[in-house]
């Protein structure tokens, strides 16, 4: 009873800090837009209003983003943590990002686009995800422990880490460049017009993943425990896989590949919340993480006048130190 | 409770053979031979992890084959030879798991199950520690608490891989003694692997050895004796 209480007492106040930095991050840029800017971009639009058009152009896409890739991101690390019985595991631990890089580094390298759109970046990486998650799931049809199936996702990443780099002999200078910047990853490429379908996704995926709480919960005492509670493993590996793909397909699609959110939140959230239920664990993750990237980027806007950081820099140097922190607390 | 009619157990080759044996409610079996005997592929065979060489094996008169994962649980709980314990895994939650066959796709827990729960906790007097998390335990209490978790999963048979192997003494005894009382007073089959010969005949246990000679399981006679056992299940 005691541990409910205290439960419901962190939920109050990860939405709290979650309220305080989107509305840091809301006046954390160059450009001051007041609130009621921000509320006459939504409801009153005026295009010919400057601080209007940057709020609905740039800002509260560019927020919108934050929130969904760190909430989603950190979900999918939790599953693959999960899945895989694992802390180091993350949202790419299948190769899911490889797919992404691959497919973009050939359109971006080759000229060679798959599809001539006007955002011919997203779509191959939207691609590439996909194609690599249904290896994945091929893969996990036939592969008996859930170890293999780590190694062919690391073993992925390698093999496409690999064509990666002869692409990149052979490009030019410029290509290069734009191909580097994307693998730093960034919240502000998305468009206001591209959040119906991205926050879509993401509500799918977070009903979808209320089917996985059950699962997951009996699947934290192990593979031939979960079996003989009745548990159909491959069923639940295809749909956790799944899952995740969609998310960090999605994601890693708007946003290049973020580093360490997936790794390093669902870890913060277990020993925060200090449970193994998945389905609070999943409402934590979705606080945290949000609240994790909303920083993060708020952070990186407020210095903008200043430095250009990009986000995956940035994620890495506060998670990582964390993740320490908190394995050192662990260890005592 | 559990038939077998001519069955085969190994992987490649036999390992067990029971050409006929009943094994009912309210009865607890120490499944007794060698290392290497085929004790655990039989256990595995019996949770259906393993499937059978050769004959066929009836749980409540339908046939093994044809239960679903689901169905199976509702009939056979499991108890590993260790629980190591999971971080952040209070006892409760663990106990609760155990009704995962029976709860909705969420894992909501009802009435029934709630009482199920605190029936096994009753049973095996763990009220105490309930709130405590599974990896803070000792080796004894966790495998009372594994113990619970197959209680609350209420089927009529319980096995056990080597329940007793990673216990002291005392905690031997008293965990067969438990497994007694819980069969008799809970009218369930229970089967268990160990290497306690002399725990099991002090005990009114059912003993079941794999003849190291011709590989058959022998249901014993109820007086037999230390050095019978030794004869037919390790050649000594």
């Amino acid at each position: 009873m005691i541990a409910k209480k205290r439960n419901l007492f962190l939920y109050f106040v990860f939405f709290l800090i979650l309220i305080i930095s989107i509305i840091g991050h809301l006046f954390s840029g160059q450009i001051n837009i007041s609130f009621s800017d921000y509320f006459d971009s939504i409801f009153n639009f005026d295009s010919e209003n400057m601080n209007q058009l940057i709020a609905r152009e740039f800002r509260i896409p560019r927020l919108t983003m934050a929130l969904i890739a760190g909430a989603g991101l950190s979900i999918s690390g939790m599953f693959m943590q999960t899945l895989f019985n694992n802390p180091l595991a993350g949202p790419y631990v299948l190769g899911i990002n490889s797919g992404s890089s691959l497919f973009v580094a050939f359109t971006m390298m080759t000229g060679l686009s798959f599809f001539q759109t006007d955002f011919g970046i997203i779509t191959s990486a939207l691609i590439g995800a996909l194609v690599f998650g249904f290896i994945i799931l091929a893969f996990s049809l036939f592969v008996k422990s859930h170890i293999s199936l780590l190694l062919i996702g690391l073993m992925l990443g390698s093999f496409t880490g690999a064509i990666i780099s002869i692409l990149q002999t052979f490009s030019s200078a410029q290509e290069l460049k734009s191909f580097t910047i994307w693998t730093m990853g960034s919240l502000q490429h998305v468009q206001l017009s591209q959040l119906p379908i991205i926050s879509i996704i993401f509500i799918l995926g977070i009903g979808l993943s209320l089917f996985l709480i059950k699962p997951l919960n009996i699947l934290v005492l192990g593979e031939k425990s979960s079996v003989i509670l009745g548990l159909n493993i491959k069923t639940i590996r295809i749909a956790t896989i799944g899952i995740t793909a969609l998310f960090a397909g999605i994601i890693t699609a708007f946003c290049g590949p973020i580093a360490f959110v997936g790794l390093a939140v669902p870890n913060i959230v277990r020993s925060v919340f200090k449970t193994q239920s998945h389905g609070k664990l999943i409402v934590g993750n979705i606080f945290i993480g949000a609240t994790f990237l909303v920083i993060s980027d708020a952070i990186i806007q407020f210095l903008e006048q200043w430095i250009q950081l990009p986000i995956n820099a940035f994620t890495s140097i506060i998670g990582a130190p964390l993740l320490i922190l908190i394995v050192l607390k662990r260890l005592k | 409770m559990i038939t077998f009619n001519k069955c085969e157990i190994g992987y490649k080759s036999v390992l067990v053979r029971i050409p006929e044996l009943n094994l009912s409610a309210g009865h607890i079996y120490a499944l007794i031979g060698a290392n290497g005997s085929g004790k655990s592929t039989l256990l595995n065979t019996i949770i259906n992890k393993k499937s059978l060489l050769g004959g066929e094996l009836f749980i409540d008169s339908k046939s093994h084959a044809t239960f679903s994962a689901k169905e199976l649980a509702q009939k056979i709980a499991y108890v590993e030879s260790k629980f190591d314990g999971v971080e952040y895994l209070t006892v409760e939650q663990y106990i609760s798991l155990g009704r995962a066959p029976y709860t909705d796709a969420f894992g909501r827990l009802g009435e029934d199950d709630i009482k199920a729960i605190s029936d096994a906790i009753t049973i095996l007097s763990l009220n105490s520690f309930k709130d405590k998390y599974t990896l803070n335990l000792s080796d004894g209490e966790r495998q009372l608490v594994a113990i619970a978790r197959a209680l609350a999963q209420a089927t009529p048979i319980i096995i056990l891989d080597e329940p007793t192997a990673f216990l002291d003494y005392g905690n031997r005894i008293k965990l067969i003694q438990t497994l007694t009382k819980i069969a008799l007073q809970e009218n369930k089959c229970i089967v268990f692997s160990s290497h306690d010969i002399e725990l099991c005949l002090d005990s009114s246990i059912q003993i079941l050895i794999v003849n190291q000679q011709d590989k058959n399981l022998e249901l014993c006679a109820s007086d037999i004796t230390k050095k019978e056992i030794l004869r037919i299940g390790f050649g000594i």
